[in-house]
């Protein structure tokens, strides 16, 4: 209890307090902004993708450049359960993120020896095999144009009904309900002594093996652990839009990921929503404005890259050390 | 009955052969110390012992257990830790935090997601007494990788420790020091040999610390056997003098 | 049958020769720089386009010739203010940055050029078939094989018997030493990319002839291109070479049995690759590892 009284904790403390106060009263104070519920939704959404990247990346050290894959995997399978098997929101969300995890489970298995650029590389080849099935398969996957039509359905919660098909903020505190409960899972995973063996590899591989740390065994768990919630991250994607995309396969959208966890500060548990955040404002403000909103994002990713590796949190986390 | 035995072991890359039938024995408690010219194979010789590179020949029998195909994770689970020539440390973690991570994984919690209370006090009050140990208390929460050469180097003598080891494995710890530091971790060395009772090998190329610390020491030259004695052995020992010698001119 | 398999044997060759000129040009700057350029694919655009522009001045053969050359300064020049600044760093940056790159040289060109296709006339000597009997083979394709052939040739020389040449495979293997022995790095580096980024030119000019300029046409490529260097083995241009030969013709010969998956065989052949000899065919354990 009496750590609770350290500056440190207590800063940490209201950060905390103040993200979830913003999180939760979002519903009203974005439309003062110009935005509307049903963004700040997809934002949340993404956010988490951008977080579950980073539990790789920003945690453990390991560059997937291909988790879109498990996103998209993961989308497709909850949509295909409220397409075609039963009309349950949360069946479609568990399928999918049993889907996803468990394809990145018997993937990471096959890759988990390599290491650096030939690592990215597979990820990525391995990415765009399942964006090619998404796209070939298209009796199943609907193809080119994706996989519709499905939709979220209400919850029945005993008491009440959340109507989360056509109340976007109802839909809203579900999401964010999700989001806590993967973010807690999260957090809770990277404090404790597995979590702490991952750190370990981002630092220092060899002595982390020279530790006694199996090192391949806990990149493949940290890495299976980052595709289930990648893809149950994917399951809620395809609930915003009612569809399932191919392109949300493709190594581009993965690309979008990185770069948000990079852009927000990979080092920070928080950074890669921040991240997402602000990617998704730019990209929707330059796609509004341009029909060349391609080459603002290249500039975006070429000037985080030169400028600002740390990212934003990074940034910040730097200038308050020193 | 001997903790290491190291059995015919040699290494080759190539054509190029690091390592040359080298045979060594290292008693339960014995410091032993291994030095030679640069270029003699000794960190090759360290590597083939900790499971970095398998052996091209020969067998290692640590414990009177064959380990000549274990990784060096399995090695480091038998018993065996060591430390590098250049400090392999967790540089943006903090000395505690380094230590932490070295105990967790020493107490077989590398894959618990959570800790109890107890546990969690227990591997505390270990991290504290390894911090007290070290003579880094003022400095540990600050980040390892800030830190001076030498505290560095004593965290990482801290961590092979942390693993309860009963070989520890040393390569030039006193490298790069000057002499204050050389002094420093000198006398930890001493005191772990003593209070720890663990078998310690070292390479080094301070003579001072070799003469001061090594119960018996082993010489190398170009991959291969030199000699082996007690210190007077060594010093007196002709062959010895001409390998440094002869490399200095 | 003989003669469909024939036909789709002999197309799977010369898919697989373009492959490898993608794939070679990619695999060098892989090696020696440790950075995936995503942008290789823009870069191939890039080399179709200027050729298309070249054409109405210079000719076919003006343009064939010129264009890479002009598309190599360009990469030389992004070499040299963009990519150089992140060489030392994670490999994370790299990828971020060519990734980027790839978006901005893409959207570049339709910014230039405008989004609908272009046409790029051959040589009317070329479009004609080679015979009756091989009327599968136009005489296009048979000149792009021989164009990447003799560049491959060209290039193995190349690499063999100059003195850069030598010093990128030594750099490929300890760019540490190379550096210690006085070899200037940052040249070799500008210098490797520079001839990586002709290739993706050369085979914009190639691809152009055969298939008209589209501002898309270069991500299409860059997949078989990856599959090719990962088949063959990370940090061996032999492996790049075969690799990309094996899987234009498997994909070629799955055209005959099962058209559907000529294209999926190529993702199959990488998974069994590395299943069951992970660092490739002709790969060195340790390489990129």
């Amino acid at each position: 209890m009496s750590k609770l009284f350290k500056p440190e904790s207590r800063r940490k403390l209201a950060a905390l307090v103040a993200i979830w106060t913003a999180l939760v009263l979002a519903p009203f104070w974005m439309p003062l902004l110009g935005g509307y519920t049903a963004l700040g939704t997809r934002v949340l959404v993404l956010g988490l993708a951008a977080m579950s990247v980073n539990f790789l990346l920003g945690f453990t050290g390991v560059l997937s450049f291909g988790h879109a894959a498990w996103f998209g995997i993961g989308a497709y399978g909850c949509g295909m359960i409220l397409k075609f098997v039963a009309l349950s929101t949360p069946l479609g969300i568990l399928a999918g993120t049993l889907a996803g995890g468990l394809a990145g489970a018997v993937l990471g298995a096959l890759i988990v020896r390599r290491r650096g650029v030939y690592f990215a590389m597979v990820t990525i080849a391995f990415g765009q095999v399942f964006y090619y099935i998404a796209f070939q398969w298209s009796s199943v996957t609907g193809g080119d144009d994706g996989l519709r039509p499905f939709y979220r359905q209400p919850l029945h919660l005993g008491i009440a009904t959340l109507d989360i098909l056509n109340d976007a903020t109802a839909f809203y505190y579900f999401v964010l309900v999700c989001f806590a409960l993967a973010s807690a899972a999260m957090a809770f995973i990277l404090r404790s002594p597995f979590g702490r063996t991952m750190l370990a590899i981002r630092e220092n591989e060899r002595r982390a093996r020279f530790l006694g740390i199996p090192v391949e065994l806990h990149i493949w768990i940290a890495f299976t652990l980052s595709c289930f919630f990648m893809a149950y991250a994917g399951s809620l994607y395809a609930l915003v839009n009612n569809f399932a995309d191919p392109r949300g396969l493709h190594y581009s959208q993965s690309g979008d990921f990185v770069m948000m966890a990079v852009m927000g500060g990979m080092r920070s548990f928080w950074g890669p929503l921040l991240g997402a955040i602000l990617f998704v404002v730019f990209q929707d403000y330059v796609s509004s404005v341009t029909i060349n909103w391609q080459i603002f994002i290249g500039f975006l990713f070429v000037l985080v890259v030169l400028f600002f590796p740390r990212g934003i949190l990074g940034a910040i986390r730097h200038r308050v050390a020193s | 009955m001997s903790l290491l035995q190291v059995k015919n072991v040699s290494k080759h890359f190539g054509s190029l052969i690091a390592v040359n039938n080298i045979s060594m024995t290292v008693k339960p408690g014995e410091l032993r110390a291994i030095i030679g010219p640069n270029g003699a194979g000794k960190t090759t010789f360290f590597n083939l012992i900790t499971g970095f590179f398998r052996p091209t020949a020969g067998r290692i029998i640590f414990e009177g257990r064959d380990v000549t195909e274990l990784s060096p994770a399995r090695r480091v689970w038998c018993g065996m830790a060591r430390t590098f020539q250049v400090t392999e440390v967790f540089p943006e973690l903090t000395v505690r935090e380094n230590l932490r991570i070295a105990v967790e994984v020493a107490s077989g919690m590398r894959l618990r997601p959570w800790l109890s209370q107890i546990d969690d006090e227990k591997i505390r009050g270990r991290v504290r007494e390894l911090i007290d140990m070290s003579g880094l208390a003022a400095k540990a929460d600050r980040q390892v990788g800030e830190l001076s050469h030498g505290d560095q180097r004593a965290t990482e003598i801290m961590m092979a420790l942390a693993l309860n080891p009963r070989l520890l494995l040393l390569d030039e710890p006193t490298a790069g020091m000057g002499d204050q530091e050389t002094y420093e971790i000198t006398q930890l060395i001493r005191r772990l040999q003593k209070e720890s009772k663990l078998t310690i090998v070292l390479i080094e190329h301070d003579m001072r610390v070799v003469f001061h610390l090594a119960d018996r020491i082993m010489v190398l030259d170009q991959g291969k056997f030199l000699a082996e004695g007690t210190p007077p052995e060594i010093a007196a020992n002709e062959a010895v003098q001409t390998a440094y010698l002869g490399q200095a001119a | 049958m003989t003669q469909l398999l024939l036909f789709n044997i002999t197309n799977g060759l010369i898919i697989g020769a373009f492959y490898v000129l993608m794939a070679i040009g990619l695999s060098l700057i892989l090696n020696l720089s440790n950075v995936i350029n995503f942008a290789h694919g823009g870069f191939l655009v890039v080399g179709g386009y200027i050729a298309y522009t070249l054409e109405p001045y210079l000719g076919f053969w003006g343009a064939l010739i010129a264009s890479p050359f002009l598309t190599a300064i360009i990469g030389l020049a992004v070499e040299k203010t963009l990519i150089s600044r992140v060489y030392g760093r994670d490999p994370l940056y790299s990828l971020l940055l060519t990734f980027g790159l790839a978006f901005i040289l893409e959207d570049g060109t339709r910014v230039i050029w405008g989004a609908n296709g272009k046409p790029f006339t051959i040589p009317a000597a070329l479009a004609q078939p080679l015979s009756n009997q091989f009327f599968f083979i136009t005489s296009y394709r048979l000149f792009m094989v021989v164009v990447v052939a003799v560049t491959i040739v060209l290039l193995f020389m190349l690499l063999r018997y100059t003195r850069a040449g030598i010093r990128i495979r030594a750099g490929t293997l300890d760019l540490e030493t190379v550096s210690a022995l006085g070899v200037n790095v940052r040249a070799l580096r500008s210098l490797n990319f520079a001839v990586g980024i002709f290739l993706a030119g050369l085979s914009g000019v190639l691809a152009g002839g055969q298939l008209g300029l589209e501002p898309t046409m270069g991500a299409g490529l860059l997949m078989p291109s990856f599959i090719a260097i990962i088949v063959g083995g990370v940090g061996s241009l032999t492996g790049t070479l075969v690799g990309g030969l094996l899987i234009g013709v498997a994909s070629g010969v799955t055209a005959v049995f099962f058209p559907a998956a000529s294209e999926a065989i190529m993702y199959v052949l990488m998974a069994a690759v590395l299943m069951v000899r992970p660092r490739g065919l002709f790969g060195e354990e340790g390489m990129l590892t």
